[in-house]
């Protein structure tokens, strides 16, 4: 019974994890039938195993998830959001239920009414009518079943143990067939041990492929970790995963699971800004989060890609030195790589505060550690402000790879055999070698490589023993849009390799990327084909690569009109050109004031117009689309922003010009357009005359006891200008000067270009020739003013 | 009662005590391999039934110069972090329990074994040096470079 219970709970376990992602990935596409078989039978598993074990809680919640999936199914019931959250709360509920029995053997007792009943609440939605055909789901499913359950658990320890009997098996087969070849069998001898050794290669193959697993599994809870994570941070995330086919060992999984969580985790908490700073970004609301795996060389790749806003390297400096990681010595000799790796130190948070999501104790240090104690390396590729890549290179260790064994040195190494694209010998008529400054490089049928040689990269000499005439060269291609050229002394067989990790002390010289023991019975290298170029120092990407990825992202740029979708203050949805939004502004409401019967918003040291009728009510805070043309801004308070669309072909133009251009459907839905010519107008004619979008700079000269200063650039400002007194003067020429002292030569060479007016202190006028204006009388300077420099505008 | 059974053994010309737990067995190595570009103290890999093993020079981690393997040389097989190390050992002496409990170490060591060494035993009228097979795995940084 202990072993039925056992056996149901890791099936169950395991099959809720997939249930989760299956479920979420169903949500995304309802019209996806495979995926909702898949899941219908998922419950259906759960519920068959369960009721064999007499546990009525399970085979209830599993009972009433397949009910309403089997209502799905028969096209009763929409799939949608509600009926999905309702199924995924039925699967924690069974996820708890079996860790419970788990950990007691026995079910708890309890009632599950409330999560059955959110399933039930949903349903109540108008029904479709029942389909004429009615579809008999039976036979399908059974066979479905059979195929994806018939399998048994097996202890990994056990796969372990048969591993290495089935390697000392073929080790003791070698050795046994050189013994019959020194002794000189009989033919007969020889065939049935060939027999014998065929089928040793064989077990061995299967033995080695039990330990694989397709890496779908580890990506399989994903998409429902970052559905919840997005719910909860009130951020859209659309999340894909790729490479679910590469294969990967067992136990390299098991390591690999937890930091991968956790980077994601990282991500989705982190990495991803909330909608308005996407929008401030000009991003699209919806981040994209991917995960991504696929084998390079000896290696597999797994690389987590965000859109969000990538480390910055001084904010992490800043904060290393905070929490006393480094200190501010050490900070300023840091490379920026290194700034950039600071969040591999321990006692290191990249959040601003700890949050519930992933400020629990686990810090990118542990993700890192437990990435290189399986040999693998924790890369970054940091674009700040446009997203975060983090690539896990884990080796293919404790797995099978065909390799390529290649003698240099007086001693054979092996390179994985996916790496290699080509394999030629250096005197052979399609290889060309030269030696270019120092370096060598080899040009095969017009294609040029550099040549790295083994035993130099080794720091060995070459072996006296081999031909030096007659090298081999193998083209290796270590990763994407990479190759070089490598000279071996020989090339020895190919051969199927068991790949183990080496002393973690053999694995930081960065060149082997594990041991493995072939035939031979004596231990060989397995190269690092990525390593060995760095070791070199080779620049080995292929030409070309970087001026395609330019043209691509270019054209990305280039792509369709973006709608930004906004909830208006009053409710109403609303969508506006996003290129027309510079930044959305929250504001207390208080920042708002009416002026002049106009709105305004003070935003940091600036006033901005308002386009709003009265001012908003309460305390709180205030949404501000902030539209700009390039010279002036303008505010449009908002709720909410909904989300950045593509703009519709089409849209049905508004009877007479105003705030709304037309409407056009989005989604279904007929949204308002609104019309930035109209609205930048409305205010642009309201603005005061003559404060045009430049306003004229009036520098005030020889402002000796402050009079300009105090009395007359309050003045000028409100009719419109700027003032900018003798001790300010930037690099703008002003557009007038005001010469505030009698003396006539004081502001001679001031002025440059520009028009001077000359203010006296005096009411009465020296002369008739004297173009002075009496400081106090305020009419006849803005005249002055507008004249010299209103007017010319004009 | 396995606390005081010790294997004692000459490694890097010196006679040592290795608490008995901290050891996995004690094997004749196969021909080994070297390993190029690797850090000074590894003298090579070698084959034991199926699993493969680092071997460690402990002439080098106390400051001697390195010495040659050659097939059938008697080693100390220790497990390091699921690892799996050979010491090179010049002669393996005896498996035994030793009564006489663990002391501080008296007088001044080089620093090699300084760094290897815990504490000191006497064994049959001798002193030995009780070492700790893990520390010969992890050279220092500085006499790595």
């Amino acid at each position: 019974m202990d072993d039925l219970l056992n056996d149901f709970l890791a099936e169950t376990a395991e099959i809720l994890a997939e249930a989760g992602g299956a479920i979420v990935a169903w949500e995304a596409d309802p019209g996806d039938r495979e995926r909702l078989d898949a899941i219908f039978r998922f419950v259906h598993t759960i519920k068959g195993s369960s009721g064999f074990l007499s546990l009525p809680r399970v085979t209830a919640l599993s009972h009433a998830a397949e009910d309403a999936l089997d209502q799905v199914r028969r096209g009763n019931r929409p799939a949608n959001a509600a009926l999905v959250t309702a199924i995924l709360g039925i699967v924690d509920r069974l996820s708890l239920l079996c860790d419970a029995l788990g950990n007691g053997g026995v079910e708890p007792a309890g009632d599950d009414a409330d999560v059955i009943d959110a399933l039930a609440f949903v349903s109540e939605e108008p029904a479709a009518p029942e389909p004429a055909e009615i579809r008999l789901r039976r036979e399908d499913d059974l066979a479905a079943e059979l195929q994806a359950w018939r399998s048994i658990r097996v202890p990994l320890p056990l796969l372990d143990s048969m591993m290495t009997g089935v390697t000392d098996i073929v080790l003791a087969r070698n050795e046994f067939a050189r013994m019959l070849r020194e002794a000189g069998a009989d033919p007969s001898t020889i065939a049935a041990f060939d027999r014998l050794s065929d089928s040793i290669a064989a077990m061995r193959q299967s033995v080695s492929q039990m330990r694989m697993q397709r890496i779908d599994k580890l990506f399989a809870p994903l998409p429902r970790i970052v559905r919840d994570l997005a719910q909860d941070l009130g951020k859209k995330i659309a999340f894909s995963t790729s490479g679910g086919e590469v294969e990967l060992d067992r136990e390299m999984m098991e390591n690999i699971r937890d930091p991968l969580i956790h980077i994601v985790r990282n991500a989705v908490d982190h990495g991803i800004e909330p909608l308005d700073q996407r929008v401030a970004a000009g991003k699209g609301v919806t981040a994209n989060l991917s995960v991504s795996a696929r084998q390079s060389g000896n290696q597999i790749e797994i690389v987590v890609r965000d859109d969000g806003r990538g480390l910055s390297p001084d904010a992490l400096v800043a904060k290393a030195v905070a929490a006393q990681v480094v200190t501010a010595t050490e900070a300023r000799g840091l490379t920026p790589r290194e700034r950039l790796e600071l969040i591999f130190r321990p006692g290191f948070s990249t959040a601003a505060k700890v949050t519930s999501i992933s400020g629990r104790g686990v810090g990118m240090d542990i993700v890192k550690s437990n990435i290189e104690k399986i040999g693998g390396v924790v890369e970054l590729r940091n674009e700040e402000g446009r997203g975060l890549t983090i690539i896990l290179r884990v080796p293919m260790t404790l797995t099978i790879i065909s390799g390529l064994m290649v003698r240099a040195a007086g001693q054979y190494f092996a390179i994985p055999r996916g790496a290699v694209r080509e394999i030629l010998l250096e005197s052979s008529d399609s290889a060309r070698v030269d030696r270019v400054g120092g370096g060598e490089l080899v040009t095969v049928r017009g294609e040029q490589f550099p040549l790295l040689r083994l035993e130099t990269i080794l720091g060995r000499a070459v072996d006296a023993d081999d031909d030096t005439d007659d090298r081999a060269v193998v083209i290796v291609r270590p990763g994407q849009g990479q190759s070089y050229a490598l000279s071996v002394a020989a090339i020895h067989d190919h051969e199927e390799l068991v790949i183990k990790p080496a002393a973690p002390l053999i694995m930081t010289t960065g060149l082997y990327a594990g041991t493995t023991l072939p035939d031979s019975g004596r231990p060989v290298l397995l190269l690092d084909v990525q390593g060995l170029l760095a070791a070199a120092g080779v620049d080995a990407s292929e030409a070309g690569r970087n001026r395609e990825e330019a043209a691509e992202t270019e054209a990305s740029a280039r792509g369709a009109t973006q709608l930004l979708l906004f909830r208006d203050a009053s409710e109403r949805v609303r969508g506006v050109r996003l290129s027309v939004i510079e930044r959305v502004e929250e504001v207390p409401a208080l920042a708002l004031f009416e002026s002049a019967g106009a709105i305004q918003a003070q935003i940091g040291d600036a006033i901005f117009p308002v386009h709003a009728a009265a001012l908003p009510e309460g305390h709180g805070t205030v949404k501000l689309l902030r539209l700009h043309d390039g010279r002036s801004v303008l505010c449009y308070p908002i709720e909410a922003v909904i989300d950045i669309v593509r703009m519709p072909d089409a849209m049905q133009p508004a009877a007479a010009p105003g705030l709304i251009a037309g409407v056009a459907l989005i989604g279904g839905d007929p949204v308002e357009l609104i019309d930035p010519f109209w609205l930048m107008e409305q205010y642009e004619t309201t603005r005061a005359a003559g404060a045009g979008p430049r306003r004229p700079l009036c520098r005030l000269a020889d402002d000796a006891d402050g009079w300009g200063e105090n009395f007359l650039a309050p003045i000028l400002r409100d009719a419109g200008y700027r003032v900018a007194s003798d001790k300010e003067s930037g690099d703008e020429a002003p557009d007038v000067l005001l010469c505030l002292s009698d003396d006539g030569d004081a502001c001679a060479n001031l002025g440059g270009d520009a028009p001077v007016i000359r203010l006296r202190a005096s009411v009465a006028a020296a002369g008739a020739d004297d173009d002075t204006i009496y400081r106090y009388d305020r009419q006849a300077l803005l005249d002055a003013l507008r004249r010299r420099v209103g007017g010319e505008r004009r | 009662m396995m606390e005081k059974l010790y294997l004692v053994a000459r490694i890097a010309d010196t006679r040592v005590a290795l608490r008995s737990r901290t050891i996995h067995s004690v094997v004749t190595v196969g021909q080994p391999v070297e390993v190029p570009a690797a850090p000074p103290h590894v003298a090579g890999l070698f084959a034991l039934r199926s699993r493969v093993f680092t071997l460690i020079d402990p002439h080098v981690v106390v400051g001697l110069p390195p010495v040659a393997v050659a097939q059938g040389q008697r080693v100390i097989v220790v497990d390091v972090a699921d690892h799996g190390y050979a010491l090179i050992a010049d002669e393996i002496e005896d498996v035994c329990f030793i009564e006489t409990p663990e002391t501080r170490i008296a007088g001044r060591l080089s620093p090699g074994w300084a760094r290897v060494a815990d504490a000191m035993i006497e064994h049959r009228g001798a002193s030995l040096l009780v070492v700790d097979p893990a520390q010969f795995v992890t050279l220092p940084v500085a006499s790595a470079a």
